[in-house]
């Protein structure tokens, strides 16, 4: 019964899909035609969903020698997932102990608040300006560092008040000192709110990256490339880095919730 | 050792006023239980005698030793059970062993023997989530003795159990009290229980909470639920309660 639903759920999952695309290919195809036509929109340039397909399998691997040269763009997701983990480890390191002291203690609260309440309205790729600036090199990195850092300082900040007291008070009578209680009970019991944050905020950092490389020019990264494409006027190239974007956001989502079931089996 | 003595303790909560100069006490061994409307502050008198908050006027006493900051010589057990969902029942049980920084054979030994007594073998690994209202319930007993206290306080710990349950771990939670005798101090809605379970039967009145009656309930060991004797105290402590559970509704 529960296995049915499941297979039904995921071949409308895939007929969506496979919807999609059709109405992707019929439109342009319709557009090019001339039968279909969208006034100021050049409907005519975007490429269909076989060319991007084609250039997606030959620009996956082989490089593109033009005015740039281009590496492939396994390449370019390496580069680009490398500067998010590494923002993304750099933010987590700061961020959860931040997070902690801030929902755990008062004082700590009321002198961090203000300063994360401002900087956290500042959207990461306000920071591109100042990062060119005063990064020589790792600036990309920054930016990730910022668009991960402030989703897991307020989720863990919400994971520590959101202990519940009952069990507070149970580690009291039982003797826990202070250091005790932060260890074993607030942040266990925050664990689940720390990999929420960590997972929303990695999903930020992947799209500040890509915005990051458009601006802070290195020559690899997915954002450089699907910028540079653009510029090449290779759109096919373009759309297939835009989605290999999207995918990879998704495949890291879902990635981080599978560990999460795996890891955390104690939460109903 | 296990003597507990309220003296004429007060509580309030901003202009709320909790308690009124109670006082009573739970004498060495004793199975006390506190009954009273809702709302009269019974899970105040035990949150006070844990010192997990302090009271504005009057003492606490455990075996003469006044109560001031958190009384790590009692055990909670808690009306929800409050287990840490992220450790398994082994681990609940030894947090109090810890928290004294014994080793970890002396937390085996300890965890071993209180597994062995709630009669949970072969659960020592499940989560709390795997386990149902009852065994939680278990769980919690063990955790509040595994630290060896000298009183045991119990807030409404078998209200969220069904009457069946209920009844078993009542039964259970006597055979528990014979073996490893400690003071109890055992907050309840119900009169059944109260009867059935306490040495004494203190009944409070409410807003502000105080003491109205105190029963001796002088029943031999092990008590028949349904006896004449029962039946004459359930019917006083009834009357005593029944009063004041009708003055509580008026107020609101």
């Amino acid at each position: 019964m529960k296995f049915d639903t499941r297979k039904k759920e995921l071949l409308i999952n895939l007929l969506s899909l496979v919807v999609f695309v059709i109405l992707w290919q019929g439109v342009l195809i319709l557009t090019r035609e001339g039968i279909f036509n969208i006034p100021f929109i050049r409907l005519r340039d975007i490429p269909t969903p076989v060319e991007t397909w084609h250039a997606l399998l030959g620009s996956l691997f082989t490089h593109i020698n033009g005015p740039n040269l281009t590496y492939g763009i396994y390449n370019h997701v390496f580069a680009s997932m490398e500067r998010v983990i590494e923002g993304g480890i750099i933010a987590f390191i700061i961020g959860v102990p931040v997070g902690i002291g801030v929902g755990y203690s008062k004082l700590i609260g009321n002198i961090f608040n203000p300063i994360i309440e401002i900087i956290r309205n500042m959207p990461p790729m306000a920071w591109i300006p100042l990062a060119i600036f005063i990064f020589v090199s790792g600036g990309s990195i920054f930016i990730v560092f910022i668009g991960v850092v402030f989703p897991i300082i307020l989720n863990t900040i919400q994971g520590v008040r959101s202990t519940d007291e009952r069990l507070l008070d149970a580690a009291r009578t039982l003797g826990a000192s202070e250091s005790m209680i932060v260890t074993k009970v607030v942040i266990p019991s925050a664990f689940p709110s720390i990999m929420t944050g960590l997972r929303i905020g990695l999903g930020v950092g992947w799209m500040a990256i890509v915005a990051a490389e458009m601006v802070i020019k290195s020559p690899v990264g997915l954002g450089y490339f699907i910028w540079n494409m653009g510029d090449l006027g290779r759109y096919a190239e373009m759309i297939a880095g835009m989605i290999v974007i999207g995918v990879i956001g998704y495949l890291m989502n879902i990635s981080i919730l599978l560990l999460q079931r795996r890891f955390i089996k104690w939460v109903d | 050792m296990g003597r507990l003595v309220l003296d004429s303790v007060s509580k309030k909560f901003n202009t709320f006023q909790a308690l009124e100069n109670v006082s009573f006490e739970v004498a060495d061994g004793e199975f006390v239980c506190l009954l009273g409307p809702s709302g009269c502050g019974k899970t105040t008198v035990l949150r006070l005698a844990a010192g997990l908050v302090a009271p504005n006027g009057g003492n606490l006493f455990l075996d003469g030793k006044k109560i001031d900051g958190v009384n790590k010589e009692c055990g909670f057990v808690f009306q929800e059970y409050a287990l840490f969902p992220w450790r398994t029942v082994k681990e609940n049980i030894e947090f109090g062993p810890q928290a004294k920084g014994l080793n970890k054979n002396e937390c085996d030994r300890i965890s071993k023997h209180y597994i062995d007594l709630v009669g949970l073998n072969g659960f020592e690994n499940h989560y709390p989530k795997e386990l149902s209202g009852g065994m939680k319930q278990r769980v919690g007993i063990a955790r509040a003795y595994a630290n060896s206290p000298k009183l045991l306080l119990m807030d409404e710990p078998f209200g969220a159990l069904d009457a069946q349950t209920r009844n078993l771990m009542q039964g259970e939670l006597l055979r528990i009290w014979e073996k490893e005798h400690i003071s109890v101090l055992f907050v309840t809605h119900s009169v059944d229980e109260a009867v059935f379970l306490g040495d004494k039967v203190v009944v409070m009145s409410a807003r502000p909470g105080t003491i109205k009656e105190i029963f001796d309930v002088k029943l031999p060991r092990p008590r028949i639920r349904t006896s004449l004797e029962a039946n004459i105290i359930r019917d006083k402590v009834l009357k005593s309660l029944g009063i004041e559970i009708k003055l509580a509704m008026k107020e609101k």
